[in-house]
């Protein structure tokens, strides 16, 4: 029974042939972007803080984010389009 | 000496020694196993077809120690059932049955997690109930995805268990709770100390139950788990950072499913600090949630994020979603959702997106149509307050809704009239147009406007914008913090506040910035908690601003 310690890591291998008979997945057009949906397991259990961005105090995770986005521009097809309608409407009422 | 015999009196040697790691090399029950574990499974069809006499075979080669060392240990009663259940599964197996194999192993691990509870000895069969619960969820995992089997087992969980019929999922996340809740509760170690004894463990099988709850879709059954390691659990930083980062990053997803997008993020957040830059995919992971969740908080990524190489591909899906909620544009909005439906509805964020970031959207259009509208300026002495118009939001709204409706644009000026066709002829096209219609720069496309599903359009899909509908949207919008005013009623308009503040800026004072005011309601709420806290009510105490249930933190 020795033999068995050789299979002491068996992640990854199948409890059974439980993927017979072949079923026709659900089609994942999104492949294109994401491969697997699953959070895989680390392959090492831990890492020192010096390998991460919470080192010297999350520097590096600063300015990932845009907080002042407003849009003050109203020269843009959106808006021209809202405008003449307004006007066009407020004309309307005024006949 | 038969095969039996000899893996019996291995085992007996490892638990005089409390040899966990072996024991789990040992007790492997998945089907790509040496052969020789086939070999036992023959000669236990041969000679112990009865259990009884398997069971006192198994009580006689493993037999409880009277003195035990100091570091040794003894086979205790819940161990020996756990084995002899191990050998009826080599026994009977059949790997091509998998819904006999579910119920085999599913037992199997109900019996690991009794024996798991010795407090004395228990702890040296962790990793065996790593092993099993591994495999389980697994079987769980690829049985969601085979109808035609899930329909047998929980055919066969029907008479009378069809009362309270669990899921295979529930089912199996109970039993691995059950482990969890067996190391959770080990006394070996204190919150605040050092994990040791099963305590180790705790966030190995909150991981393992979480990973099987996403991946079945049932995330609303980790609630009670989150709720246990609120109020026992030890703090997460004791633990190695590959468990810290998964369990964060499964805290942020099912913040995300319920809705409380600022726990979300702060989950999030952390995983991703936490998790080194080596392992991309990971960080991707976490990135594909963690994004989204900072736009429903109103904050966008920076260049500098979208050029990280776990965020490749991103640009394409958000920054349209960005610059349609940016400018207020409900046709862009729908398109770009539209255009990453499948990716977006694949990591479960399409809904999200679509109803929580429409308020954004909504923020942006009524700014918009403000800035189109409002004459007064900061030079402006009238001192009129600024304001809103609500006649002339539902104008604007009324014409997007028209643009989802697949309106074109009307003919800008008459052509000359074909002879054949007269003036009364013309007259009567024109009266059975809607009136409204012939007002608007826009007509509605050949073979009538396109049916909207109730998302899809501006109210609930074909109703057109009415004053009590635009007076509602931007009740809605002050309530949530994201626009500062007051409706005024008679006037039919919104009327903005803190102008002066603003040095002026009516627009500034009246649109704030919305990540600061999606904020403030946070802080709003909380500090309403707090008071409530204070002044005696029977609520609990409500913690920090930025505590998230399930994460425990040092005191």
């Amino acid at each position: 029974m020795a033999s068995a310690q050789s299979s002491s890591k068996n992640d990854g291998k199948a409890v059974a042939d439980s993927k017979q008979p072949e079923q026709p997945t659900e089609q994942k057009t999104a492949a294109a972007l994401e491969e697997d949906d699953e959070f895989e397991d680390f392959p090492v259990d831990d890492w020192s803080v010096e390998d991460t961005e919470a080192a010297n105090g999350g520097e590096g995770t600063q300015h990932l984010w845009e907080e002042s986005w407003d849009d003050d521009d109203t020269s843009d097809d959106f808006s021209a389009q809202l405008k003449e309608e307004l006007k066009k409407v407020e004309s309307s009422k005024r006949r | 000496m038969p095969l039996l015999l000899d893996f019996l009196s291995s085992i007996h040697r490892f638990v005089l020694n409390q040899n966990g790691d072996e024991l789990c090399n040992w007790l492997l029950i998945e089907s790509g196993v040496p052969e020789i574990y086939f070999r036992l499974g023959r000669e236990l069809r041969t000679s112990y077809l009865n259990s009884d006499v398997l069971e006192k075979l198994v009580d006689k080669c493993l037999p409880e120690e009277d003195n035990v060392a100091d570091g040794k240990g003894s086979p205790w009663p819940g161990f020996n059932s756990f084995i002899k259940e191990y050998l009826e599964y080599w026994r009977d197996v059949s790997f091509t049955d998998i819904v006999a194999l579910h119920s085999r192993i599913s037992a199997l691990l109900i019996s690991c997690a009794n024996a798991l509870a010795n407090p004395t000895y228990g702890n040296m069969l962790l990793q065996t109930s790593m092993s099993i619960s591994e495999s389980l969820s697994k079987l769980v995992m690829s049985l969601t995805r085979q109808p035609h089997l899930l329909a047998r087992i929980q055919g066969d969980a029907s008479g009378d268990e069809a009362g309270e019929r669990k899921s295979i999922v529930e089912l199996a996340a109970d039993i691995i709770q059950k482990i969890f809740t067996s190391c959770l509760t080990d006394r070996s170690s204190n919150r605040w100390s050092q994990p040791k004894g099963k305590k180790v463990a705790v966030y190995l099988f909150a991981n393992l139950t979480l990973k099987l709850l996403f991946a079945c879709d049932k995330s609303r059954l980790a609630v009670q788990m989150f709720t246990n390691l609120s109020t026992s659990g030890p703090a997460l930083s004791l633990y190695p950072a590959s468990q810290r980062v998964t369990f964060l990053y499964y805290l942020g997803r099912f913040n995300f499913d319920h809705c409380h997008y600022l726990r979300a993020h702060l989950s999030f957040e952390e995983a991703y600090r936490q998790c080194p830059p080596r392992f991309q995919g990971h960080r991707r992971r976490i990135l594909a949630y963690w994004l989204p969740s900072n736009l429903l908080l109103g904050r966008f990524p920076s260049r500098a994020l979208l050029q990280r190489p776990e965020a490749r591909g991103f640009a394409e899906i958000f920054l349209p979603i960005c610059a349609a909620v940016r400018s207020g544009n409900f046709v862009a909005f729908h398109g770009a959702l539209a255009q990453s439906r499948d990716w977006l509805w694949a990591k479960g964020l399409y809904l999200a997106l679509l109803y929580r970031l429409k308020p954004l959207v909504w923020r942006s259009f009524t700014r918009k149509t403000f800035l189109l509208t409002w004459q007064g300026s900061e030079n402006d002495a009238s001192k009129k307050a600024a304001s809103l118009s609500l006649h002339d939001l539902v104008t604007t709204a009324s014409y997007v809704q028209k643009l989802l409706e697949g309106y074109v644009p009307a003919k800008p000026a008459p052509r000359a009239r074909p002879p054949h066709i007269n003036h009364i002829f013309m007259r009567a096209v024109t009266n059975s147009a809607a009136e409204s219609e012939s007002d608007s720069l826009l007509a509605p496309p050949p073979g009538g406007p396109r049916r909207l599903m109730p998302a899809e359009g501006l109210i609930l899909g074909n109703k057109r914008p009415t004053l009590d509908n635009m007076e509602a949207v931007v009740a809605g919008l002050v309530y949530s913090g994201l626009l500062n005013g007051f409706m005024a009623r008679q006037q039919k308009r919104f009327a903005v506040e803190g102008t002066k503040k603003y040095g002026g800026n009516a627009v500034a004072a009246g649109w704030p910035n919305p990540y600061s005011g999606i904020m403030d309601r946070y802080k709003e709420e909380y500090d309403d908690s707090v008071a409530s806290y204070s002044s005696g009510e029977p609520v609990d105490p409500p913690g920090e601003l930025d505590d998230v249930p399930g994460w425990v933190k040092n005191p």
